[in-house]
């Protein structure tokens, strides 16, 4: 398990690192490794040229501004953890970060290299989906945003291409007052990739009718699933058990679902409508709680 | 035998001698060991189930700087001898490197060496290997058929052992049985997976013609096998014992890789060392346990009680022979397990097919047989409407029919079943339990309380052997301890084996300090090295508490005696009128001081009586006790002691979701005399953590092409502390008649009946739905799945 031979390139800039990238036809870039260190050590993936951007500091800023919450690509998952402007902006990003990997690969890992892998099963494209959030990308002098809607195209498969550098992340930030979030997944173990995860984000009015409703599901799909016409459905409406799982049979039936050695597709389609209803309860009554002044 | 009360020192919870090292991180591993002009090997790994080597192409790799061998099995195997097999099945030759064919998906295939690790991995991908693919097979059953491709055709067929036993009455008791059922369980291929992958460094010195090894070994006859193979004598291979051993119980044997590296260290005339990484420990290193399948009738009668059993167990052992198939033969000491079944037929089959070998797993075969009896255990009382715990104790040994013998040829040395089990439900509170099962069931979850009651024969004898191979007639399996006072009158004692976690240090220095009446901490424990040992058998069988504390015991009783004979000379008394006080010998109006008598022994030969040697040292080789012949008819005294232990087990479910949560973990333990209690508790809860893997996730998989797919611990999961609960452990002891302070084995407790009680909890919360999971580990979506159709079903 040793890696195949490759050059280290540590980045000074995003505008040096773009040229590095483009230097090179097996040139990756590298920023808490926590994916591609593994699998270089297996000789899965043998990159020629690694271009470092974890130590640039003009990718590790949080900011909330124009209603969004903005993160540099290479914050630290830890760091997001415990940011309080992602508390208070994006909580349903601080409310699945624990369920991404570990401690210790959280301290290493970062938002950006988790939504730039594209796994299936991870939580942070999860959420960025779900909320329609956005990233910047760099490739060349030329800088572009692209909707998490049209980011992700499969399995571990962007549409970024090799030489691109997403340099942040958008989180939509919702204006209202009762904001609440729910994420449920399941895995074989704790902190093991999921086999189906959901996450909700509600607001409600102080009559507990929603406002605006966020729903996705992962690890079950390709891709990260908004369940757009769930959201909508429900919008104006007060949630109720019944009422979410009316609205969610046709949409989780509807879903292209995937099957592996871990999970049958039956398993997932079950698992998935049981999770969409979990997230949105418990979104609903975080929300609740949060009018009586306890935030969870 | 002492009251346990009155120790000084057994039974007390004294710190762990080996603890302080490891917490500091201080031990000191075969990977910690580099030689002045060390090379590194990496492996060719098959990427066939079968096929034939038409060529190896090492140019390339040569080509490469720093790169100074490829070796192939045909260039080993003209230098060398084959591996130890077990069996008399002489056309199932196992060497390190493939030898003209390869047998499984990641066996290896060629040797690189070089300068570095990275270096000989480069190289190990330029070498060309091309492959004629053969047909293959991958199931017990398909291998078992006579149709199938046989793995080596010059054995004819994939069976390398077939054989019936008939214990008892077996027909007579089905026939006069009002119930009978059958029923089949599959356990699934799993290992102990240490942290540390096997390591080896092996250095040759043509001028003391000697080949020093350090390895990460737990490996009976080591020095043995490793001189065979390389046409050494015995004492030119030195393996060095004082190394820590990060982990093994039972898989780390390496002598594959030993006998690969020593050969290439003195081809090379460099020290060579290999260290696995985990594709190659996974795939190729000869490391997972038992694959099984059991088929077994139970006959019984409306009350409960088992008369008979006909248990048919097939073990898949992989490509080779080695000592797997012995892993159907040590559970015949226990195949009744707890409880009193007059008659057995046992159908024991090993068969070759083309998966990664099998080696010793923790156990050595007795968890999976456990799991197969608990099973039908369940299945009984289901079928009559009894309480499982009742069955239970309606069919166990009582504590006043010890020693039992049963049909096998075992005597069971001690035990208190009922008490045990007594205490347990006490302790858990079961029927709070049973009502906190029914009210999470009427929550709509799925909820079980799962039992197992189980035992771990230990002492480790190795009688299985000519019980299945009747031209071994090995009936000796001991262990050495050596005890030297030195002129300063301080104490060492000689061990002659390495250790993986068993706290030998602990356990030697606490028995001779009991025997001596000396601070166990003052008392240093070494390890020669190979060639300046005792013999030994290494820490198999749950063997050293009973075995090495047996040593122990023994020779510091004749160092004691030594001291009596030198008081009672020039006291002028007899050795029965003295006394033994902390190191002080009185009688006789006289007193002899510790100091006084190892200055005598050191230093006045002139004190000494007549036919006294000076010093003051002491041996002892030690038979296990009860392992005094061989097989008759079929039946054998296996193992001398038996430990029991009983798990209390609430599972809950979450219908859809699938994933069982175990809210509720109780053992109750019986090892007899416990020398140092916090060893026995880390091998009880190891074991749980084990067996628990075991039951729910731990699986090496192949899929229909051959390929290996758990290759890593991405895919290959070890439960962690998440998943692992609180355990409680109740404590009995019953002791042995048979050891020196009336101790049973312990260190493989634990996962002998955690895989039976998990999915016996899981298979009481799917009671209701009419269904059961009787396949190892029980997978989340299958649990679902399963869940989900007989729901369906049950609308219908």
């Amino acid at each position: 398990m040793k890696a195949a031979r490759f050059d280290y390139h540590c980045a000074g800039s995003v505008a040096e690192a773009c040229q590095a990238l483009a230097s090179h036809e097996d040139a990756r870039l590298i920023a808490g490794g926590q994916t591609l260190v593994p699998m270089m050590a297996m000789r899965l993936a043998r990159p020629a040229l690694l271009v470092d951007i974890a130590r640039l500091s003009e990718l590790r800023t949080i900011e909330a501004h124009g209603g969004e919450l903005v993160t540099g690509a290479c914050v630290r998952q830890a760091q997001a953890e415990r940011d309080p402007l992602v508390r208070a902006h994006a909580p349903l990003l601080a409310r699945a970060l624990p369920f991404v990997g570990h401690a210790p690969t959280r301290n290493r890992g970062t938002l950006g290299g988790s939504i730039a892998n594209a796994d299936p099963a991870a939580e942070i494209p999860l959420v960025l989906v779900t909320l329609s959030g956005s990233v910047d990308v760099r490739q060349g002098d030329v800088s572009a945003q692209v909707a998490a809607s049209d980011l992700f195209e499969g399995p571990m498969m962007t549409l970024l291409a090799p030489t691109a550098c997403i340099t942040a992340v958008r989180f939509p930030v919702w204006e209202q007052q009762r904001i609440g979030t729910g994420f449920v997944e399941v895995s074989a173990r704790q902190s093991d990739y999921a086999y189906v995860c959901a996450a909700a984000q509600v607001a409600l009015d102080a009559d507990g009718t929603v406002l605006r409703c966020a729903l996705g599901i992962g690890g079950a799909t390709a891709v990260p699933t908004r369940l757009s016409d769930v959201a909508q459905a429900l919008t104006g409406r007060s949630v109720t058990l019944e009422l979410a799982r009316a609205a969610l049979a046709p949409a989780i039936a509807a879903l292209d679902i995937m099957v592996d050695a871990h999970a049958s597709r039956d398993y997932r389609r079950r698992v998935a409508l049981r999770f969409a209803e979990q997230a949105l309860m418990a979104a609903c009554a975080d929300a609740t709680a949060q009018a009586a002044g306890a935030r969870s | 035998m002492s009251a346990p009360s009155s120790f000084r020192y057994i039974s007390k919870p004294r710190r762990v001698v080996e603890d302080r090292r490891f917490v500091v991180g201080k031990g000191h591993y075969a990977g910690d060991i580099s030689a002045e002009g060390m090379l590194h090997v990496a492996l060719v790994a098959s990427t066939h189930p079968a096929a034939r080597i038409i060529s190896i192409d090492a140019s390339a790799a040569l080509a490469l700087p720093g790169v100074h061998k490829v070796l192939t099995g045909a260039e080993f195997a003209e230098g060398c001898e084959p591996l130890m097999n077990g069996l008399e099945t002489p056309a199932v030759k196992r060497y390190p490197l493939a030898v003209g064919a390869t047998r499984y998906m990641g066996e290896w295939i060629a040797a690189v060496v070089a300068d570095t690790r990275a270096i000989a991995e480069d190289a190990a991908e330029l070498v060309e290997v091309t492959y004629e693919p053969l047909p293959f097979v991958i199931g017990a059953e398909e291998a078992y058929d006579p149709a199938s491709p046989p793995v080596h055709p010059g054995h004819g067929s994939n069976v390398l052992l077939d054989k019936t036993f008939h214990w008892g009455p077996v027909e007579e008791d089905f026939a006069r049985s009002e119930h009978q059922l059958k029923y089949r369980v599959v356990w699934g291929r799993n290992a102990t997976v240490p942290i540390e992958t096997f390591a080896v460094l092996a250095s040759w010195d043509p001028w003391r013609n000697v080949m020093d090894v350090w390895a990460s070994i737990q490996m009976p006859k080591f020095a043995d096998q490793i001189a065979r193979a390389l046409r050494l004598p015995m004492t030119s291979v030195r393996v060095h014992q004082d190394v820590d051993v990060g982990g093994s119980y039972g898989v780390k044997r390496g002598i594959k890789h030993t006998v690969l590296v020593a050969h290439l260290a003195r081809l090379l005339n460099r020290p060579v060392r290999l260290i696995e990484d985990r594709l190659e420990n996974m795939r190729g290193g000869d490391m997972h346990g038992p694959d099984r399948i059991f088929d077994v009738e139970l006959a019984f009668n409306g009350d409960g009680v088992i008369n008979a059993m006909k248990m048919r167990a097939l073990d898949n052992v992989g490509a080779y022979a080695g000592r797997a198939p012995f892993q159907l033969g040590k559970p015949i000491g226990a195949i009744v397990g707890p409880y009193k079944i007059n008659s057995v037929r046992y159908q024991a089959i090993a068969v070759t097919s083309n998966k990664a070998v099998e080696e010793a797993v923790r156990g050595f075969g007795q968890a999976p047989t456990n799991y197969a009896i608990e099973t039908g255990v369940d299945l009984v009382a289901e079928k009559l409407g009894l309480d499982r715990i009742e069955l239970r104790r309606r069919n166990f040994i009582r504590a006043d029919e010890f020693p039992y013998l049963i049909p096998s040829g075992t005597s069971y040395d001690s035990g208190d079943y009922h008490a045990v089990v007594d205490k347990v439900l006490a302790h858990a509170g079961y029927a709070e339990l049973i009502t906190e099962r029914d009210r999470l069931r009427a929550e709509g979850m799925l909820a079980g309380i799962g039992v197992a009651s189980c035992l771990e024969p230990s002492g480790g004898n190795s009688s299985f052997e000519p019980l299945l191979n009747e031209k071994n007639t090995t009936t000796t399996w001991m262990e050495s301890v050596r005890i030297n006072v030195d002129a300063l009158g301080t104490v060492t004692a000689a061990i002659h084996t390495t250790s993986s976690g068993q706290g030998h240090e602990t356990l030697v220095s606490t028995v001779v300090g009991e025997v001596l009446q000396i601070d166990p901490d003052k008392i240093q424990v070494v390890r020669p090295d190979s060639i300046a040992s005792l013999p030994g058998n290494s820490p198999v069988g749950s063997r050293m508490a009973i075995m090495m504390g047996g040593a122990a015991f023994h020779a510091a009783g004749k160092l004691k005696a030594k001291l009596f004979k030198i008081a009672a000379h020039i006291f002028g008394c007899a050795p029965e009128a003295l006394t033994y006080e902390s190191g002080v010998v009185s009688g006789a109006g006289h007193t002899l001081s510790w100091m006084e008598l190892v200055t005598i022994c050191h230093r006045h030969f002139h004190q000494l009586p007549a036919d006294t040697e000076p010093g003051l040292e002491a041996t002892h080789v030690f038979q296990v006790p009860t392992g005094v012949a061989l097989p008759k008819d079929g039946r054998v005294q296996m193992y001398p002691c038996h430990s029991f232990e009983f798990h209390l087990v609430l599972v809950v479910i979450d219908p859809i979701i699938g994933k069982p949560e175990l809210r509720r973990y109780v053992i109750g333990h019986d090892c007899g005399t416990v020398i140092n209690p916090h060893i026995v508790k880390g091998m009880t809860l190891g074991g749980i953590a084990h067996g628990i893997g075991a039951a729910l996730l731990e699986e090496f998989v192949y899929d229909e092409q051959g390929q290996m797919m758990s290759q890593s611990f991405m895919d290959y999961l070890l439960p962690s502390s998440h998943e692992v609960p609180h355990v409680e452990i109740v404590h009995h002891c019953t002791p042995s008649p048979f050891t020196v302070f009336g101790q049973k084995g312990s260190g493989e407790s634990g996962y002998l009946g955690a895989p039976a009680a998990v999915s016996g909890a899981i298979n009481d919360a799917l009671r209701p739905l009419g269904i059961r999971m009787s396949k190892l580990p029980i997978r989340i979506s299958a649990l679902s799945d399963a869940v989900a159709a007989a729901t369906d079903a049950n609308q219908v």
